[in-house]
């Protein structure tokens, strides 16, 4: 973990690190990796990961319409909206 | 009359002997958390309407399981027209136009919603420091943390405001708290409770349960908040029993599991004790304590600490400023809107997680980190899974000790992280667990976790029920042992 990294982690994960913190954040997920490291130390060459501990497909329903068409108010909590749209600034020039 | 430090089940008698109003309890209750704000407790009340639900109460008696009782519910779980922050600043305008499955079937059960809890930001802590809205304040204690991350909840039990609240539990965020505070917390099967309208941390280990003062009224809240909910995939479809029903059970022959390799080393000769001492009034009570190893148990927190930030790094990409929540003021363009909000956003504890989770998760990281940990997750389901072929319960303490105070645990995050070293294998495995006082050390309250097998919550609240009737751990408040 390295200055380096840290800075394309925080692209991937659209984060802005401000520099005075920035000493200290690659020293603290240095210090984090380097603990869950000791995983490696298991032998789990045989091992299925285990993504969910239910381990079940999930079921499907019928497809029905169950739930109310909330647009209206979805879009009254947006921090911009118009009557059909959430509105970002402009992409296309 | 008062409800202060009242069980639900005194409450509901109180009731039905008509020995107190609905509204008037209701009022207390405002009055109580008026007299409590110090703790911090509280994000948003909700109290005209309260008030008029406690009021067409008194008018319209109804005979609902919960019928009046005044619960306090985490601010992670979306409330309809009710602020819902889950903490942080990046929601604290957010106000959902729909509720959680879980605060409807409480609510549908009668239950009066008096106002949304404070907690650690995203879930992310187990001392309430990293709440945008400030420390939540331990009764026991004035400068000791509640624990966390539902700390706003079982502070709120804890000084007696509410008999009821919900909390989430993602790696020990009901037990933690509960433990810490001197009160009863289940963390239920992962997919007994509907996660929907949840705000999701880490999808395959969030489990929402109730936080009180005894395990009978777990059981009251439990029989509620379970329910198959079609809007969540995960949600189990299996019989739900009513987990009143077996709690009186004897539990003459049934088998304690006990750690033989836990590591209690790292602990107080006192927390050691209490525990002891807790064993043996199971054997008092005609359990039998049954040796058992968990190999991998040591491995829980580094397994957690890949598996909940990669989830949580996912999840967390939603609050972006675009749909809902916080924009940042006059970005430049959509990028820099992205960037800024969440920048602004989130809080400390909150961005080392996203960062740790999209680390493991990137390219050339996957298999070295991610898939590993999911190995290593198998590893510890199995070993529980062979433990349950022998024993009932499995019992640990909950925590590493007491409540330790505010800002003691420095600014190394994995200090924190060891705090749930005791309670992050039962999320990782998807098995219920619930803790319970045990004990007090230097008037400080700690809790005993009791784990179950897949589905079996009925058992551990049966072991709750028949500890809390033979002890009075469960009675000690803040001000003294309740009469």
């Amino acid at each position: 973990m390295d200055k380096k990294t840290v800075t394309t982690i925080s692209y991937l994960s659209r984060l802005k690190i401000d520099s005075e913190k920035e000493q200290k954040i690659v020293k603290d997920l240095d210090n984090i990796i380097k603990f869950v490291d000791q995983l490696n130390d298991v032998d789990t060459s045989s091992i299925e990961p285990l993504t969910n501990p239910l381990e079940k497909t999930a079921k499907t329903r019928k497809d029905e319409v169950t739930a109310k068409n909330l647009k209206k108010e979805l879009l009254e909590v947006a921090p911009s909206a118009n009557e059909d749209y959430f509105l970002v600034p402009r992409v296309v020039e | 009359m008062t409800v202060k430090y009242k069980t639900i089940k005194e409450i509901k008698q109180m009731i039905s002997q008509k020995e107190i109003s609905n509204k008037e309890i209701i009022e207390e209750v405002y009055k109580l958390i008026d007299e409590n704000s110090h703790l911090n407790a509280f994000i948003t009340l909700n109290k005209d309407r309260s008030i008029k639900k406690a009021e067409d109460l008194d008018n319209n008696p109804s005979d609902s399981s919960l019928a009046g009782i005044p619960i306090a519910q985490k601010d992670l779980f979306c409330t309809k027209g009710i602020r819902t922050t889950c903490g942080s600043k990046i929601l604290d305008n957010f106000i959902p136009p729909y509720s959680a499955t879980v605060i409807e079937n409480l609510e549908n059960a009668g239950c009066i919603s008096v106002g949304k809890t404070n907690m650690d930001e995203f879930a992310m802590g187990s001392s309430n420091e990293t709440s945008f809205f400030g420390n939540v304040h331990n009764p026991w204690g004035e400068k000791l943390v509640p624990g966390g991350s539902s700390g706003g909840s079982a502070s709120a039990v804890a000084a007696g405001i509410v008999p009821a609240a919900s909390g989430t539990d993602t790696g020990g965020s009901i037990r933690q708290p509960a433990s810490l505070c001197g009160i009863t917390g289940i963390k239920p099967t992962y997919g007994r409770v509907s996660r929907w309208g949840m705000i999701a941390f880490a999808s395959s280990l969030d489990q929402a349960g109730p936080m009180a003062r005894t395990a009978e009224d777990c059981a009251l809240l439990l029989n509620e908040m379970c329910s198959h909910d079609v809007k969540d995939t995960t949600s189990l479809d299996e019989n739900i029993p009513n987990f009143e029903d077996s709690i009186n059970e004897s539990l003459k022959g049934k088998k304690v599991g006990v750690v033989s390799d836990l590591d209690l080393s790292s602990l107080d000769n006192d927390v050691i004790g209490v525990y002891e001492n807790s064993l043996q009034e199971f054997v008092s009570l005609g359990a039998e304590l049954v040796d058992i190893s968990l190999p991998n148990l040591s491995l829980s927190v580094p397994t957690y600490y890949v598996v909940a930030p990669a989830e949580c790094s996912s999840n967390l990409s939603r609050f972006d400023g675009v749909k809902f929540g916080r924009r940042s003021e006059n970005p430049k363009d959509l990028e820099e809107l992205y960037v800024q909000t969440r920048s602004e956003g989130f809080g400390d504890e909150v961005k080392r997680r996203i960062l740790i989770g999209s680390y493991v998760l990137s390219a050339g990281y996957y298999d070295a980190y991610y898939k590993k940990a999911q190995q290593v997750r198998r590893l510890i389901k199995k070993d529980f899974d062979e433990a349950f072929s022998d024993v009932d319960v499995i019992m640990t303490p909950t925590t590493r000790g007491p409540a330790f105070e505010i800002g003691s645990k420095g600014s190394d995050p994995i200090q924190m992280y060891l705090e749930d070293l005791f309670t992050i294998s039962a999320n990782l495995a998807g098995l219920p667990a619930m803790s319970l006082p045990n004990g007090n050390i230097d008037n400080k309250p700690i809790g005993l976790q009791i784990i179950g097998n897949f589905l079996d919550e009925s058992t551990i609240l049966n072991f709750g029920h028949m500890y809390q009737r033979k002890t009075n751990w469960h009675m000690f408040t803040p001000e003294g042992v309740k009469q």
